[in-house]
């Protein structure tokens, strides 16, 4: 694609400003930057993936990683006003599952151990990581507050942390879930999913293609289930006080 | 229980502003007793309450129960022997039964169906299907099957946030029967907050009003 034929691409954009215009959404300014840094953003990955694929070094490839866990666990703790530790949590969470993911592909040989194939991988399990933490965070969140008569109904019969908070975390499980469910079940009905649409536009066996979007789903849900399931036992004590007491934490 | 030079500080505001709702509150409690808390509203009895169940922080003093400072206490063990029944009843998300099993179920005890039939029927909950869905019950029904869930505990201490507020004047004589009957039969300590100078004739012989942060006891011949 030539830069000009990119820079048609611009024409949406025009579109979704004059739309907030028109409505009076007042949100030009915040779709003006959230498209500029995109597009600032995928240049220069795009620039430092075709370096890191030219030298080959291992060291390239964990810093890249590193930065990803960083950038997404900042980004998913900043759901968790109020609970300090929360970035350090979903950090350790994200980072596991980046090296169960990674330990399982390459272990069993399911993709070849190069940065074509490890970083990615490793950003949309990061990425997809991300918004399951997010979306845990704020469901907790709200979980203690809309349950916080049954909360504090559990710990005056005497209950533990871990039973107190059981119901709540459990529904917040559940919560974060759902859009990975929903895609499993309407992928290849509703939508074609990027990596697959994006192998098949660059010339690849559409069946092949397909195979490499089964084992990202799959791997996505698995994946998700665990970031949540992982937070979950993290979480208790950024909920509760050590006399057990819920914590009040502020509005968002 | 003893409590000693109670001190609770409430927010007033988002920027962080305290009021001193309590400053060197003490009382001993003489058990088994059966009190009465009253005052006007904003006084701070459902506060002091919670406190006396832990479920509140505690800015000063102490509160010792046998002697024993709830600082030095395990906090589980602490609540099943304070234990506290809110205003506003919560129902466990399933069934009557399970929500009647909620205390064996969360220490690993053994349930006493014999005791929680007992006590249902002296609520006038004799009838209830326990496969009822505990969220479908009035308010009321709620509120007593609340009482029982805690009496399951058989706690030293029942702190009852006025328990009766929601029920109409039939029922409200048998709970107030039944946690009598459980005072004199096992010596239950009962703390009510009620704003019904009645009722408090009724069920305390020993009255506690809360005016300015300070209790002031008074006793009345029953």
């Amino acid at each position: 694609m030539t830069l000009l034929a990119l820079s048609f691409t611009l024409v949406f954009v025009f579109i979704t400003m004059f739309v907030s215009y028109w409505k009076k959404l007042d949100l030009e300014r915040s779709i003006a930057i959230s498209c500029i840094r995109a597009a600032v953003q995928l240049l220069a990955i795009g620039y430092v993936l075709h370096y890191v694929f030219e030298t080959d070094h291992i060291g390239f490839i964990v810093a890249i990683i590193g930065v990803m866990i960083a950038v997404a666990s900042w980004n998913a703790a900043k759901r968790g006003k109020g609970m300090s530790g929360v970035f350090w949590r979903i950090a350790l969470t994200i980072a596991s599952m980046e090296a169960f993911m990674m330990l399982f592909l390459l272990g069993l040989g399911l993709i070849e151990p190069t940065p074509q194939y490890i970083i990615p991988l490793s950003g949309m399990t990061i990425g997809n990581a991300m918004v399951v933490a997010g979306l845990f965070t704020t469901s907790v969140r709200r979980e203690l507050a809309s349950s916080r008569g049954e909360i504090e109904t559990l710990l005056a019969l005497g209950a533990s942390t871990g039973q107190a908070l059981q119901g709540a975390l459990k529904r917040a499980v559940k919560f974060s879930l759902i859009p990975t469910i929903d895609s499993l079940k309407t992928v290849g009905l509703v939508q074609l999913p990027g990596m697959m649409t994006g192998m098949i536009i660059a010339g690849a066996d559409p069946v092949e293609a397909v195979r490499y979007q089964i084992l990202i789903l799959f791997s996505h849900a698995a994946s998700a289930a665990m970031t949540s399931m992982l937070l979950s036992m993290l979480y208790p004590k950024l909920l509760m006080t050590r006399d057990l007491r819920v914590r009040q934490l502020p509005e968002d | 229980m003893e409590i000693e030079g109670l001190g609770k500080r409430i927010a007033t505001d988002e920027a962080g502003g305290l009021r001193t709702l309590f400053h060197g509150l003490s009382a001993v409690i003489r058990e088994p007793a059966s009190i009465a808390v009253m005052g006007a509203s904003g006084q701070g009895k459902s506060t002091l309450l919670r406190m006396l169940a832990c479920l509140e922080t505690i800015d000063e003093g102490d509160v010792r129960l046998n002697g024993q400072s709830f600082r030095q206490s395990d906090i589980r063990e602490w609540r099943m022997d304070v234990s506290y029944v809110a205003q506003q009843a919560v129902m466990l998300p399933g069934t009557v039964d399970f929500n009647l099993r909620t205390v064996s179920r969360l220490h690993g005890a053994t349930y006493e169906e014999r005791l929680a039939s007992e006590l249902m029927e002296r609520c006038g909950l004799g009838g209830m299907p326990g496969a009822k869905q505990a969220t479908e019950l009035s308010g009321g029904e709620k509120q007593r099957l609340a009482l029982v869930r805690s009496l399951l505990l058989r706690p030293q201490v029942l702190l009852l946030d006025e328990v009766t507020a929601s029920l109409d004047e039939e029922n409200s004589r048998y709970v107030e029967e039944l946690l009598l009957e459980r005072h004199r039969s096992e010596g239950t300590t009962l703390i009510w907050v009620t704003h019904q100078p009645e009722q408090a004739h009724r069920v305390a012989p020993v009255h506690w009003t809360l005016a300015g942060g300070r209790i002031t006891e008074s006793g009345v011949a029953r």
